[in-house]
């Protein structure tokens, strides 16, 4: 049995609200861009009538561009050497690298343009696995987005790999 | 199963008559697959687009000290082709309800990347299906196992 790679105060910290909440407008031209810059240029993106015709209230955003829509603008002088921005609260684990595994997302309720979305983000899980190249921590951030009438829209768990 | 629908290059200018029909849907049938061939400006669209300032996804020589052999498609970026590749098979009136996706290995600029899915569950009440995904780059490397639940329309 190898060494715990979670220190027992990180362990403690499962459940807790590591940023938000944050409420930002989704913007028609920022989820526009977005859906060009996919190359997914869905009629119900970009079309009153065809969002209409399919059933939605106006626009719509596309499914995951929630997530770029909560990003807040934030000073160059906080960009680390790898371009990623300086986080506030940091998981200490007993790790080199965090790498992204992968992401499973819930749609709930359609992100139409306009709505004011709310997002809060969880430490949802640290778990030790054990795999091929040794020990790994399974480390789960879901992040929660909540409409202006109160609706869950949206659920996204980030999945890191640290080892 | 043989169709001009077999592949396409996924622009997301679906019609609503080609939707899938619920019906005569049944598990093991397959999607047309789709074909993305990002390049730099692709990369840099969809960073500043994204707010992503990473710098792996722009300076060649930075990637290549993190390890990589080039600077690599966004993980984001493929997961919302993924979400496209469904989308577009599924037509307007359907809705995306789920989508996981792992990130395996990356893609570079100047590859060809395929993604193909299977149905694997059809429940013909509730409208909703269930997919199995996968994306390649065209010689064969697995990029992102994947899968997604959509509801079709019933009526």
């Amino acid at each position: 049995m190898s060494e715990s790679l979670i220190p027992a105060e990180t362990l403690e910290r499962v459940g807790e609200v590591l940023s938000g909440p944050i409420t930002t407008v989704i913007d028609r031209r920022e989820a526009q861009r977005y859906a060009y810059a996919v190359g997914d240029e869905n009629p119900i993106y970009f079309d009153e009538v065809a969002a209409q015709e399919a059933g939605y209230r106006t626009l719509v955003a596309p499914p995951t561009y929630v997530t770029h829509a909560v990003v807040q603008p934030r000073t160059a002088a906080d960009l680390r050497t790898d371009g990623l921005y300086r986080e506030g609260t940091r998981i200490r684990l007993r790790v080199d690298r965090v790498m992204f595994g992968g992401e499973e997302w819930d749609f709930l309720e359609p992100v139409c343009i306009g709505d004011e979305i709310t997002a809060t983000v969880r430490l949802a899980a640290l778990d030790q696995k054990e795999g091929r190249k040794g020990s790994f921590v399974r480390q789960v951030r879901e992040t929660t987005f909540v409409n202006q009438f109160g609706d869950e829209v949206a659920r996204s768990r980030m999945i890191g790999i640290a080892r | 199963m043989s169709t001009d629908t077999d592949t396409h290059t996924g622009t997301g200018k679906v019609a609503a008559a080609a939707a899938p029909d619920l019906a005569s849907l049944e598990a093991g049938q397959q999607l047309p697959t789709m074909h993305k061939f990002p390049d730099e400006a692709q990369l840099f669209l969809y960073s500043a687009a994204s707010h992503n300032p990473h710098r792996i996804h722009y300076d060649r020589e930075y990637a290549r000290f993190e390890g990589h052999d080039d600077i690599i498609v966004h993980g984001p970026l493929q997961g919302a082709w993924l979400t496209q590749f469904v989308t577009d098979w599924a037509g307007p009136a359907a809705r995306l309800l789920g989508v996981t996706w792992q990130n395996r290995a990356s893609g570079l600029p100047g590859e060809e990347l395929v993604f193909s899915g299977t149905v694997t569950s059809v429940d013909s009440e509730t409208g909703i299906v269930e997919l199995e995904i996968a994306e390649h780059t065209s010689d064969g490397r697995l990029l992102m196992p994947a899968t997604a639940r959509v509801r079709l329309p019933t009526a």
